[in-house]
């Protein structure tokens, strides 16, 4: 056997949670290896030029829940990472006026009372709310979730650190929090709110990515999932990674190359190879073989364990409860390359919003109804889209005077209904241009002319997602963020700490706990656990420890 | 002026408890009800129809035993019913604690299946049970107290209970309990009428949909007591008038036609309650069994925070479910159905599907025009067939009112909806009832006509229920608790929130 095939671990996929588990492991002094199926490297985390000139961020689109301990840690600004936080967004309507909102909070508080003077003050109380979820949440990002039913000392400190924190909440607020955790986006919004375009734009966070709608209870969780970030400590704050989502990937790429890894493109694991219930490497499409006695897998579960591993390997009970693991397609994007600025009539001249996030929705009962047509496999007749123009802060996205546009789609389902049949083989060239047209009559609400700004046009459903990225369902998060998937829940029970029924091989990507989005949570845990499983020293050194 | 140590404002199921057993306890007790019938919700009609609830299925022994009524009592002793999906193509499919069987006989091939399901869920429903008996956990109590003690007993039981289970089940518990019912469900069964049946068993009387995070543990709450459905024998009013009787027992005075308009303070202590007809009954501790925004009513707003008035209003009671009640022309038996599955409980749930699809207009104000529908052929005192049915979704707050017309348009629909199974049902309706959720507030007081007084969503629960900060009982001022179906465990003719209403009381008021 040659030296050369051989790592300490392996890591299958270079998303930005497998880079991430990567750069932690070689500056712990292993030898990693990265393989990759694309030609390039990012996963989901990606800045990629299809029209000559342009860049996309072709999948995700803004940062904020990157953790700074990673950042930290990795040292990504010294390796390109610029993240420039951009200031507020809009929603329109259909009538000619806007809502917009400002990252100021008294701009905000002006802004929402020419909607309604009652919604201006019930703001304070509502960003109080989420800013304190916020708070109590983040400390557990970076931490294993207890398996309740477990009584090794480690859970049960990690089950004491978790009673501690919600203690010392007092009960009152305790409840508060319980009750947010399992109530929907909606009912919380009501809660609070009048006014149903600002209630349609703040819910808009509640639902990206999920198969829920507004009123389904849980989206309160997600829409914390999409706050709970922070930009140089701006709490919620959002922004552009300069160059595009990408650079978040390369960075970490360069730390991880800098402290000695290996990355391998072009070719994606065949196989897991596993021997007696222990991991022994991987088997690549192209018919290499490297070997390590560890492997991290940043697929997806259900890809892991249903395409990759042997079923004679794993326990019944195990293949079924990731058979019944929910990640479900619904969400297409669209990226536009735009000959210059589009005009949005509504909008002031010079006005921050537009830089930030622009949308069309104008109630919750609209979110919610784009739901229904989800539920029975069709898009919605009117998506809620997130748009967004990164050019105008990140120059180095499009040519001078043209620009990029990111039009996110929610929802699309995976498996869309032709002629009474579901399958998402239906995704074809007409579909795409179908749902392509949809969204633009939605956009038109905002820029009425968008359709002769477009230069080129990349239309991205669920299926273009799974078969580019490898996300199953083209599923966002690598899995529903409900909460029978989350915390000790995710990905399935009795799992919940990265490792998996073959000795040796660890889930790194956002299958895992804390869950999806671009915030290296997942690899940086998982890289703690192998580290303190599979070495002698066994620590992990940094701010993510 | 009259002299009480309790008074029960609202002459329901839980009312009823809750006097009843402070009776027992050597209380002087007065239950008050604003009309002239005592049982609430549970045997409310119209003209002699149908009740609006029309079987039993979680009435708790343990309530029973607390105020005194033989849970071998004829009244009790009813033959269990199975349930019975209807189909189209009349080949019905029959759930019974054996199995699940076609209409003709033979056994169903999702029958395995289905009945592991339904047993695991009766298990942790047996589980939840002791946090049902009980005030829900998170009390401020001293752990060394005898309160404090006694919850930390009950915890570590239910512990216990779950280690009993061993790793794999508890775990599973964990995420079972908080998921949706058409993610469990389809994880085991395919598509269809059995699984449309756990679907619409997660849904009755609730604004949510299978899809809904949160339903799988409806189901469990209905399984809590396992599952078993009776209909009482002299129908529901039946046994409303045992409990009334048990009540006369324990030395309740029953004061029907009488309404509270104020419940008297005097330095943040209850001190009696004033009637509309001009009378002043003074007494140390008053139970509502009102949802908490019109026991507020009652006490007025100013005496709570406004911090606690806003979560009053921020309750969610959105009705859903409609009474529908068809005149049958005479008793001959339902067209398409056989002979000996007459007396069973009827369901139209044909999939997972098509209740989530139910469920759809109702989010937006309107009835269901595919609606799931839950019926009994029964006969009421008078000797008049009726098929007796919950429909749903009828939504409270329909988009325009309940109007005549729209009460008959909802007749209609189910009608047509049950003649697809029942093909010539329509030539044997001699008249119909409809009791929209609206008029059951109006009758009842129950907002929104919710069978809960709030809707059973997660975070409407235990210790948030009916309200963060309010989920023992006592409400705002010494001696005023609540002992509705809005607090926990919550509603159903199961009497638990009455009962532990009225030891809560005495807990606090020996």
């Amino acid at each position: 056997m040659k030296v050369e095939n051989r790592y300490d671990v392996i890591v299958a996929g270079a998303g930005h949670n497998g880079l991430t588990a990567a750069a932690y492991l070689a500056r712990a002094g292993m030898r990693v290896l990265v393989v990759e199926k694309n030609d390039w490297i990012g996963g989901a985390a990606v800045s990629r030029s299809l029209h000559e000139g342009w860049t996309y961020s072709n999948c995700s689109y803004v940062c904020s829940l990157l953790r700074r301990e990673i950042a930290r840690d990795l040292e990504l600004p010294k390796y390109g990472l610029q993240v420039i936080p951009y200031e507020g967004g809009a929603s329109f309507t259909r009538d000619g006026d806007y809502f917009a909102y400002y990252s100021d909070h008294n701009a905000l508080k002006r802004e929402m009372a020419r909607h309604s003077a009652k919604d201006a003050d019930a703001y304070r109380g509502y960003s109080r709310s989420i800013m304190r979820q916020c708070r109590f949440i983040r400390p557990f990002l970076l931490r294993d979730a207890p398996d309740p039913a477990s009584l090794h000392p480690r859970d049960l400190g990690e089950l004491a650190y978790l009673v501690k924190k919600a203690n010392g909440l007092g009960s009152r607020e305790l409840g508060e929090t319980l009750k947010f955790w399992t109530m929907s986006i909606g009912d919380f919004l009501d809660e609070h709110f009048e006014n149903d375009l600002i209630k349609a734009h703040l819910a808009g966070s509640g639902i990206i990515g999920t198969g829920l709608g507004v009123y389904s209870p849980g989206t309160a969780y997600v829409l914390l999932h999409h706050y709970m970030g922070d930009i140089d400590g701006g709490i919620g704050a959002w922004g552009f990674a300069r160059g595009g989502m990408g650079a978040i990937s390369n960075a970490i790429a360069a730390s991880f190359k800098e402290h000695g890894g290996t990355i391998h493109t072009g070719s994606g694991v065949e196989k897991i190879l596993s021997k007696d219930g222990r991991v022994e490497g991987v088997a690549l499409e192209d018919g290499k073989v490297y070997y390590a006695p560890v492997v991290a897998s940043n697929m997806d579960i259900k890809r892991t364990v249903l395409h990759h591993i042997d079923a004679a390997e794993l326990p019944d009970e195990f293949t079924k409860a990731v058979r019944n693991f929910k990640i479900r397609g619904s969400s297409a994007k669209l990226n536009i390359a735009l000959d210059r600025f589009p005009n949005f009539p509504a909008a002031p001249e010079h006005t921050s919003f537009l830089r930030g996030d622009l949308h069309v929705s104008q109630s919750l009962l609209e979110l919610e109804k784009a739901y229904d047509d989800w539920k029975v496999g069709r898009w919605s007749e009117k998506p809620y889209i997130d748009m967004l123009i990164p050019s105008q802060i990140d120059p180095t996205m499009a040519p001078t005077g043209a620009h990029m546009m990111t039009v996110f789609v929610q929802y699309a389902p995976y498996d869309i209904e032709v002629d009474g049949v579901r399958s998402a083989e239906n995704w074809d060239e007409k579909q795409r241009n179908a749902i392509a047209e949809t969204v633009l009559d939605q956009m038109s609400v905002a820029c009425p002319d968008i359709r002769e700004r477009v230069v080129h046009m990349e239309v991205r459903s669920p299926l273009e997602i799974e078969r580019e990225v490898g996300l199953t369902e083209g599923n966002i998060f690598q899995g529903e963020l409900t909460f029978d998937q989350l915390f000790f829940n995710r990905p399935v029970p009795g799992w919940s700490q990265y490792d998996l029924p073959i000795k040796g091989l660890y889930l790194c990507g956002s299958s895992a706990h804390p869950g999806g989005g671009v915030m290296g949570a997942p690899g940086a845990n998982a890289a703690r656990a192998i580290l303190r499983r599979e070495t002698r020293h066994g620590r992990m050194k940094g701010y993510a420890a | 002026m009259s002299q009480f140590d309790a008074i029960i404002i609202g002459g329901g199921v839980n009312g009823l408890i809750a006097g009843t057993l402070l009776g027992r306890r050597g209380k002087n007790v007065c239950i008050i009800e604003k009309s002239n019938r005592f049982g609430g919700m549970a045997s409310y009609s119209v003209d002699g129809g149908p009740t609006l609830a029309h079987s039993l299925y979680n009435l708790s022994p343990r309530v029973l035993s607390d105020i005194g009524i033989d849970p071998q009592h004829p009244v009790l002793s009813g033959k269990p019913v199975s349930t019975v999906s209807l189909s189209e193509d009349g080949r019905h499919i029959v759930f019974k604690n054996e199995g699940v069987f076609w209409s003709e006989g033979a056994k169903h091939p999702e029958s395995d299946a289905w009945t592991d399901l339904t047993q695991q869920l009766i298990t942790y429903g047996g589980l939840l049970r002791q946090l049902a008996e009980a005030p829900p956990p998170g009390g401020q109590k001293a752990i060394l107290s005898r309160g404090g003690l006694n919850e930390f007993l009950r915890l570590a039981k239910l512990g216990i209970g779950l280690k009993k289970l061993g790793k794999p089940e508890m775990r599973r518990f964990l995420q079972v309990v908080l998921s949706n019912v058409h993610d469990i469900v389809l994880d085991d069964l395919p598509e269809g009428s059995v699984a449309g049946m756990l679907a619409a068993d997660a849904i009755w009387g609730s604004a949510t949909g299978p899809r809904s995070p949160g339903t799988v543990f409806n189901l469990i709450y209905r399984l809590g007591h396992g599952g078993n459905i009776t209909q009482p024998a002299g129908g529901m009013s039946a046994l409303t008038d045992l409990m009334v009787e048990a009540a006369q027992k324990a030395g309740c005075v029953l004061m029907p036609e009488t309404e509270v308009f104020r419940i008297l303070l005097d330095d943040d202590t209850v001190s009696g309650v004033a009637t509309n007809d001009g009378r002043t009954i003074s007494t140390p501790i008053v139970l509502s069994n009102l949802a908490p925004k019109l026991t507020s009513l009652m006490t007025g707003h100013s005496i709570f925070d406004i911090e606690t008035t806003r979560q009053f209003r921020n309750i969610r009671a959105r009705g859903t479910a409609a009474k529908v009640n068809l005149r049958l022309k005479d008793s001959s038996p339902l067209p398409g159905l056989p002979d000996e599955l007459a007396d069973e409980r009827l369901i139209y749930a044909p999939s997972v599907g098509y209740v989530e699809a139910a469920f759809n207009p109702a989010k937006y104000r309107q009835m269901s025009k595919a609606p799931v529908i839950e019926a009994f052929k029964m006969q009421t005192a008078d000797g008049a067939s009726w098929l007796s049915t919950i429909v749903q979704y009828a939504p409270s707050d329909l988009e325009g009112g309940w109007t005549e017309t729209a009460k008959e348009q909802l007749a209609e629909i189910t009608v047509e909806t049950l003649s697809r199974a029942l093909p010539g049902l329509g030539d044997q309706i001699a008249g119909k009832q409809v009791i929209t959720p609206d008029q059951i507030e109006s009758a009842t007081g129950a907002p929104g006509g919710h069978w809960h007084h709030a809707e059973m969503s997660l975070d409407q629960l235990l210790t948030l229920r009916p309200a963060n900060g309010m989920s023992r009982y006592s409400m705002g001022p010494k001696g005023l608790f609540q002992c509705g179906a809005a607090t926990h465990p919550g509603g159903d003719v199961m009497g638990l929130a009455g009962r532990n209403a009225a030891l809560a009381a005495l807990e606090a008021q020996p």
